[in-house]
């Protein structure tokens, strides 16, 4: 089983010694070894010239927010950095490296900003100060407003080149909220840091349900803005929309097709809810699973082969897994009387859902056979529900419920450490987080 | 407006994210010289780096006139009283077939009306099951109006699931009157 970390968890082994060889992957940390230690990082200020001197400072905080998430790094405070990074280093000049193994770094980050009216060039570097070794260089062009982004970019390609799996710096969570005396709910969208929130809908009626597409540009959801529900598909660079369920009553999308050709919701007709699939351009719709009771919560498999969903067909809601196409299905969830709102994980191994626990809502998974259930999310005062694993698969989003309080947090998959991505909105719910970046 | 306002603003910095995931692609180009080549060092760093704190969770001041999370609750009233159900169930109880029949009296004598019912559930649970059994429940009081004699033409479903409670509290006493079939005559 994978004790994989998250945005959140560490202490990490540092596996400096366990790849000598170059022909092996340069993974310097060991996301699956528990109990380590972490890699020590120093993050120098960043040179500018010309352009805004706050940039100095502003881009060593951004990336230094993005490592602590991480909890595989620790940072070398910028008290203790003894040299002064100057445009020479990045035109031939070494650094002083046994500088900064004095102080504990075992890598270093660079950079160097120059602004030409509207546009900055950024350069950052990484080096291996304990052999001197330049790791990573990338020089990204942009505007002011994009350097968030741009800095989210190379904190990615950090964790990258240390543990092998790519960053979720930059990803986004969708997700709904009632506040304040708004009779509805509404979209809203957060960066995976806490940072850049923002309302999605403002229509006040019920907006529910929110999916990504596979390339991150449209959101999937219910809106009972002409009174009925409806599915509608909204780009969220342009916020341009279309709607593409109409028919039946209830409906509520669950996942699309790896290649965003489809996208699979659960659909009432007749007070009984089945799974469907429609194609997003020209709207065919077909059935794909049915039965006595209400199906709901359609999730895809990362090969698109097969779908996670929950039926009440045996007497209380379970999680079932069917191959597209095929008949039969198996259920995966045991032992809880109520279980609900699958989700597949990117590396296909696991399926994370909500299920009912001595009274209360918890976060579990389990493998797509049925088999390793154990729990991920749970609290002595209150519920956690409505998983959605990160791009990277090392955590999970849910809505954390304590009567009139709902939060959503985010937990490591092992369920060792977790913080709270957003509070104070009034009632969240429905968290789904983006694809990578 | 402020809502307007802040949706623009929503777009703005979208626009902006699909500018510099375009831009950035075709601008990385300064390559790595020492990937492949740097190995691992042994040696090890015995000094204890600080740790920075992590950082504090976005919070959202609530408007002032409402206390947070309290769900603002408000529905069309009805001259008829709702159908309550058990937890996770739709079949209609014997007190859900005593209103039923007070509706069904109403719409033979007034063949003109239109009724919508409304199928909502309790807090517990998933949005998107409970928005099925919503729609369940209120199928099971329209199919219960229909074999009293109702035609199906003055009758339609809508389910608000767990979205639109009737009572905001906690517990039993709540949950039991926000498991329950609407009466809206449209």
């Amino acid at each position: 089983m994978k004790r994989s970390i998250v945005a959140a968890a560490g202490p990490f082994l540092l596996a400096l010694s366990l790849f000598p060889s170059p022909a092996f992957p340069l993974l310097y940390i060991d996301i699956n070894a528990p109990g380590g230690k972490r890699m020590p990082i120093a993050v120098a200020d960043v040179v500018v010239d010309p352009g805004d001197p706050s940039l100095s400072r502003g881009i060593p905080k951004i990336l230094s927010d993005d490592l602590v998430l991480t909890e595989l790094f620790d940072l070398v405070p910028p008290t203790a950095h003894m040299e002064s990074v100057t445009a020479a280093h990045f035109s031939g000049k070494p650094l002083s490296f046994p500088g900064w193994k004095m102080i504990g770094a075992e890598a270093v980050v660079i950079g160097n900003v120059s602004a030409r009216g509207d546009r900055l060039s950024v350069e950052m570097r990484l080096y291996d100060a304990t052999q001197g070794t330049l790791l990573l260089a990338k020089r990204y062009t942009g505007t002011p407003a994009q350097l968030r982004s741009i800095v989210h970019r190379f904190a990615n390609e950090i964790v990258y080149t240390f543990t092998g799996v790519r960053g979720v710096f930059g990803t986004e969570i969708a997700f709904t909220a009632r506040s304040g005396k708004s009779k509805g709910k509404e979209l809203y969208i957060v960066g995976m840091d806490g940072q850049d929130l923002r309302k999605v809908t403002d229509n006040r009626s019920f907006n529910l349900f929110p999916r990504w597409s596979p390339d991150g540009q449209w959101l999937a959801y219910t809106s009972f803005r002409t009174g009925t529900p409806s599915v509608y598909l909204r780009n969220v660079s342009t916020g341009a929309e279309k709607e593409v369920i109409r028919f039946g009553g209830s409906k509520a999308p669950g996942g699309f097709s790896p290649d965003g050709v489809w996208l699979y919701a659960g659909v009432s007709q007749a007070g009984n809810s089945d799974i469907y699939r429609v194609r997003v351009v020209g709207g065919a719709m077909e059935k794909v699973a049915e039965g006595w009771g209400l199906e709901v919560s359609p999730s895809l498999s990362p090969d698109g082969k097969r779908i996670a969903f929950v039926s009440d067909r045996g007497g209380s809601p379970q999680i079932y897994v069917k191959a597209i196409g095929v008949a039969g299905e198996t259920r995966i969830s045991n032992g809880a009387g109520y279980a609900t709102s699958p989700s597949w994980s990117p590396a296909g191994d696991r399926i994370a859902y909500t299920a009912r626990s001595g009274g209360r809502f918890i976060v579990a998974t389990v493998a797509p056979d049925g088999t390793g259930s154990r729990e991920v999310a749970s609290a002595a005062d209150g519920d956690c529900e409505d998983p959605s694993f990160s791009p990277d698969g090392r955590s999970l989003v849910y809505t954390y419920r304590k009567r009139d309080y709902s939060a959503l947090k985010i937990i490591s998959l092992d369920g060792r450490r977790q913080r709270t991505l957003v509070s104070g909105l009034g009632d969240v719910g429905s968290p789904a987080w983006s694809p990578g970046r | 407006m402020k809502g307007t306002r802040s949706w623009k603003w929503a777009v703005l910095v979208l626009s902006i994210a699909a500018l510099v995931s375009v831009g950035c692609a075709k601008k990385q180009t300064v390559k790595s010289e020492g990937a492949q080549g740097a190995a691992p060092a042994p040696g090890v760093v015995t000094e204890a780096p600080v740790k920075a704190p992590p950082p504090a969770p976005v919070t959202v001041a609530p408007p002032p006139e409402a206390a947070p999370g309290v769900a603002v609750t408000e529905e069309k009233l009805s001259q008829f009283d709702d159908v309550r159900f058990d937890f996770d169930k739709s079949e209609v109880r014997g007190d859900g077939r005593k209103t039923c029949g007070v509706v069904a009296d109403y719409l033979k004598k007034h063949p003109q009306a239109k009724m919508q019912i409304e199928g909502h559930c309790d807090e517990r649970g998933t949005a998107e099951y409970n928005m099925a059994l919503g729609e369940r429940r209120a199928t099971a009081v329209m199919t219960y109006l229909v074999s009293l004699g109702v035609p199906k033409a003055a009758l339609s479903t809508v389910s608000f699931g767990k979205e639109k409670p009737l009572d905001p509290g906690h517990d039993e006493g709540a949950w039991a009157k926000n498991r329950r079939a609407h009466f809206v005559l449209k």
